[in-house]
């Protein structure tokens, strides 16, 4: 695992994240660009119409900690692209194994499309909560509750433990957590090499290394700067920032079983990659 | 200024309610240049994820029927935008417009579904119902 250095934190970060706020939701439907004789290409009734993201200052515990489970949130990370989250005038630091291995993807290969996880930091246009777990001695755990898709939960421990000397590769990792401040940090290692960051097929292998940095800059805004490490695929660490934002009052994480009947690949006369596999 | 400023505003709601394209990529399954528009009867709707389908049987010039399958959005998509699986059933008289697939014509990515009674279903909220046709 390579030493990362961590960004600044706390007010540097937050000021960081406002001026980015803008542009960040100007990026957020990424990809949307496709369309057809007809107007939009998107599954009708997919947009789902929602209220002006709220302002004001983010809510705290009754300990002062910043408060991450009052909502369920939208967005904060890649769906088409992970390079969108790059600054201005960056590019991925791919390996030549990596870009070839991008290359030679195909777009109905992706994981995702056949009812497979995520991973880690991609996100979907369904919502997702943070819900924390306390013992009445200290916090221990950090959920992150994920409807689609797939239907995921992310374990992150609270409790100050160490990541295991060796684990076995999976789909989100081993994950330990902590606040700096208002930012809550997620150190992820551990992962398998199956799930793309986007739907560009941008790989990733067993040596990736995560920090995520998820601070609720506003009351509506939360904003997840994301430290990715992999010296199998990437020449140096690189960052990414998007935000979610929060989804109104009442809406709640609902049902979302993939597998149940994703007919995906039939009408374009595509297997699945994964069959038998 | 206040104009202005709503412009701005509605702009900024408009792109987030883009963010959701649903579970797979359009362009691999669906032809955005291959449209279709039929009517007929439908004969079931599976409410189900990662798409809520629905089939329908449109009976061509030579008196064959064919069924359709056609792809709208998520249960939970669809849930957020005051549909349910209720609004449309087995029986109702549909026309439906849309995009074929790319190798299996008679499955469709679905864009505007009119019941007989001239309601548009889908589009939007159903709040909207009853509003300006879409």
């Amino acid at each position: 695992m390579r030493k990362l250095l961590h960004p600044p934190h706390a007010l540097g970060a937050i000021v960081l994240a406002l001026a980015l706020a803008i542009p960040l939701v100007a990026q957020a439907p990424q990809g949307g660009t496709e369309g057809g004789v007809l107007g939009p290409v998107n599954a009708l009734g997919q947009e789902v119409r929602r209220a002006p993201v709220p302002t004001g200052p983010p809510p705290r515990l009754p300990d002062g900690t910043i408060d991450l489970g009052d909502g369920v949130w939208i967005g904060g990370g890649p769906v088409n692209n992970i390079a969108q989250g790059l600054k201005k005038g960056e590019e991925l630091p791919l390996l030549p194994a990596a870009r070839a291995l991008m290359a030679s993807r195909q777009e109905t290969d992706d994981p995702h499309l056949w009812c497979l996880p995520m991973g880690v930091p991609r996100t979907t246009p369904y919502p997702f909560r943070f819900v924390p777990n306390y013992t009445h001695r200290k916090p221990t755990h950090m959920f992150i509750l994920h409807e689609g898709n797939i239907h995921s939960y992310r374990q992150i421990f609270m409790d100050g433990r160490k990541h295991p000397p060796e684990l076995d590769p999976t789909w989100f990792g081993h994950s330990i957590g902590w606040f700096e401040k208002d930012t809550l940090v997620i150190d992820t290692v551990g992962f398998n090499d199956k799930f793309w960051f986007d739907r560009q097929g941008t790989p990733h292998t067993e040596q990736l290394h995560t920090i995520e940095r998820w601070t609720r800059v506003t009351m509506g805004t939360l904003v997840n700067e994301v430290t990715i490490d992999d010296p199998g695929a990437f020449s140096r660490p690189f960052t990414v920032t998007f935000n979610a934002r929060l989804s109104p009052p009442g809406d709640e994480i609902m049902e979302y079983i993939c597998q149940e009947n994703n007919q995906f690949g039939i009408a374009g006369g595509h297997a699945n990659p994964f069959a038998g596999k | 200024m206040t104009r202005m400023l709503g412009v701005v505003v509605t702009g900024v709601i408009l792109l987030w309610s883009g963010d959701a394209l649903g579970h797979h990529s359009f362009s691999s399954e669906y032809d955005g240049e291959k449209t279709f528009k039929i009517s007929g009867v439908v004969t079931k709707v599976e409410w189900t994820n990662p798409h809520v389908r629905f089939y329908v049987d449109v009976r061509e010039t030579d008196g064959k029927v064919t069924n359709w399958n056609l792809e709208l959005a998520s249960p939970s998509a669809l849930a957020r935008n005051g549909w349910n699986s209720r609004t449309l059933k087995a029986g109702d008289e549909v026309t439906v417009q849309g995009y074929s697939g790319k190798a299996v014509p008679t499955r469709g990515a679905a864009r505007s579904v009119t019941v007989a009674d001239g309601r548009s279903l889908f589009a939007g909220t159903a709040d909207d119902v009853g509003g300006a046709p879409r």
